[in-house]
């Protein structure tokens, strides 16, 4: 009972809403929180680059930001190996798309 | 410093708008079918019978005296030329979708209300369109050409005041728009009978005439602790949040944010009820709709994502001046959403309420929800992992084609509803 004054308590207690709308509602809200890419500029890329490459040779555990179109996708670890003609690289064992990096930075 | 300027009359803070669609589905339908854009035009539950109800009319068919809820007889005594359609639910869902979409292009806030009703924030957009009252005019003007429906806009500093704008006033006036500040509350809202008021009732108008509180004014001037008592006495000592809530309505108090992901609060159960074609008498057929309903909550737990600790069943005789029928709950020994095991209780339930008397109603639900990724290894049903992989492929299925698409057997027997119930929405034609 108390709900109704508190929060958004008296509208969500007293909201007519059928079933298949509100399905459909949260459908379109999820499409509007879908993430869309971030364009790196080349500054920002020679700076993925440096920060990949002091990982991969000077074993520094390092924090690359991923694309993912719903989550926030952190990749933490040490790079592996950096496969230039299939644009990918391999963290802690697992493969990841070299063009899906939005962000790096060198761990101190 | 432009926006403020133009803002600063009003009150500060918040700009909330209430739209509402006139006669919503009349107004789609009108829009669909040009040709009946100046006959009186309804949308009836059933027009084959004429005991159907009026789901929405036209204002050409309500300047008849048609009203929304009546029976179709009625209505066609007062309007014989009444042009009757049949609901198409899916249509109106797919409307008020482009309806949000359109607000959404002029403010990120928006908190659909009903079908037909939506909460607008507009306090961080407002300054790209000017005063509030403009905005309202832009977008009505672009609804009623994209989608040819009149929207009418109650705006204030905040939802309560913004509804009740809204239902008073922007619904009256010529312009469909109507701001509502607060400091006018004496001069406008206070003077309306209490009756008008949001969440306000016939049976709540008695109550609070016999308290001496005629008016909306009334009603807010009386101090807050005094109506506390006043409403004691008459429901006793439950109803003082009732009581704080009739008093902040009545004084256009409301902190109550607009809240566009509302709909995605995690349900407290999931159930479905349905209202059968005539009565069922016999234990066999009443299975039949339990099975097809269990069916249904589950899949919609499995879509969701959820398990069910807790089973209920409702069954209602069909005699509603001596009302029978039962309505019991049991715990499962361990969540689910498989169909089988939710029906097995189900079915307990019945077997132990059930009286044997006519059912005309039906309804189950599954409460005390968690989430599916973990659940117990039963030692009782070595079968649950193909049970599931099968339930996952025939959601699949519905998902795609419709839920008639793949049904049990028993649905095909004449006391089967699932094929009848997936054409509809909320008990109406989609």
């Amino acid at each position: 009972m108390r709900k109704k004054l508190e929060g958004n308590g008296l509208w969500e207690s007293s909201r007519m809403m059928l079933p298949e709308h509100k399905v459909a509602i949260n459908e379109h809200e999820a499409v509007l929180r879908r993430r869309q890419r971030v364009e790196l500029d080349e500054q920002e890329w020679e700076h993925v680059a440096r920060s990949v490459t002091e990982s991969l040779q000077q074993r520094q555990q390092i924090k690359l930001r991923l694309f993912h179109p719903i989550e926030e996708l952190t990749v933490i670890g040490i790079v592996d190996r950096v496969d230039q003609l299939k644009g990918r690289f391999m963290v802690d064992g697992e493969w990841f798309p070299i063009g899906d990096i939005e962000g790096a930075v060198i761990e101190e | 410093m432009a926006v403020e300027q133009q803002s600063g009359t009003s009150s500060p803070g918040r700009i909330i708008m209430l739209a509402d669609c006139q006669s919503f589905y009349a107004s789609v339908e009108k829009a669909e079918h040009p040709e009946y854009r100046d006959l009186p035009l309804v949308v009836a539950g059933d027009p084959e019978r004429r005991s159907g109800i009026i789901l929405a009319a036209c204002p050409i068919a309500k300047s008849f005296g048609v009203t929304t809820a009546e029976r179709l007889g009625d209505s066609l005594a007062k309007c014989p030329d009444l042009v009757i359609i049949k609901p198409r639910m899916q249509l109106y869902i797919d409307v008020s979708m482009l309806i949000t979409r359109i607000y959404q292009s002029f403010t990120d806030l928006v908190e659909p209300y009903s079908i037909d009703e939506q909460f607008l924030d507009v306090t961080g957009s407002l300054h790209l369109y000017g005063s509030p009252e403009e905005l309202a005019r832009m977008i009505q003007t672009r609804i009623q050409g994209e989608l040819g429906i009149y929207t009418r806009f109650g705006i204030a500093e905040n939802k309560i005041l913004a509804k009740t704008a809204c239902d008073n006033y922007a619904k009256k006036n010529a312009s469909g728009i109507y701001i509502l500040p607060k400091e006018g509350l004496p001069g406008t809202l206070w003077t309306l009978p209490v009756g008008k008021m949001f969440m306000v009732g016939s049976r709540m108008t008695r109550h609070f005439n016999a308290m001496g509180l005629e008016t909306i004014g009334k009603l807010a001037e009386t101090p807050l602790e005094k109506l506390k008592l006043m409403m004691r006495r008459k429901f006793g000592k439950n109803s003082d949040i009732n009581a704080e809530l009739y008093w902040r309505i009545a004084n256009g108090i409301d902190d109550s944010p607009v809240r566009p992901g509302t709909h995605e609060v995690a349900p407290q159960s999931v159930g479905h009820m349905m209202t059968l074609p005539h009565d069922y008498g016999r234990l066999e057929d009443i299975k039949v709709v339990l099975l097809e309903l269990t069916e249904l909550v589950c899949q919609r737990c499995r879509g969701k994502g959820y398990m069910g600790h807790v089973v209920s069943v409702g069954c209602m005789g069909a005699d509603y001046d001596r009302p029978s029928g039962f309505s019991r709950q049991m715990k499962m020994m361990d969540p689910s959403n498989v169909t089988n095991q939710v029906y097995r209780a189900a079915v307990e339930l019945l077997l132990r309420h059930w009286d044997g008397r006519p059912v005309r109603k039906v309804g189950v639900s599954l409460s005390q929800l968690s989430t599916d990724d973990e659940y117990q290894l039963s030692l009782f049903d070595p079968h649950r992992e193909k049970t599931m992989a099968l339930e996952r492929a025939t959601d699949a299925i519905k998902r795609k084609y419709g839920d008639a698409t793949i049904v049990r057997a028993v649905s095909i027997t004449p006391a089967g509803q699932a094929q009848h119930r997936s054409k509809k929405i909320g008990g109406h034609y989609k």
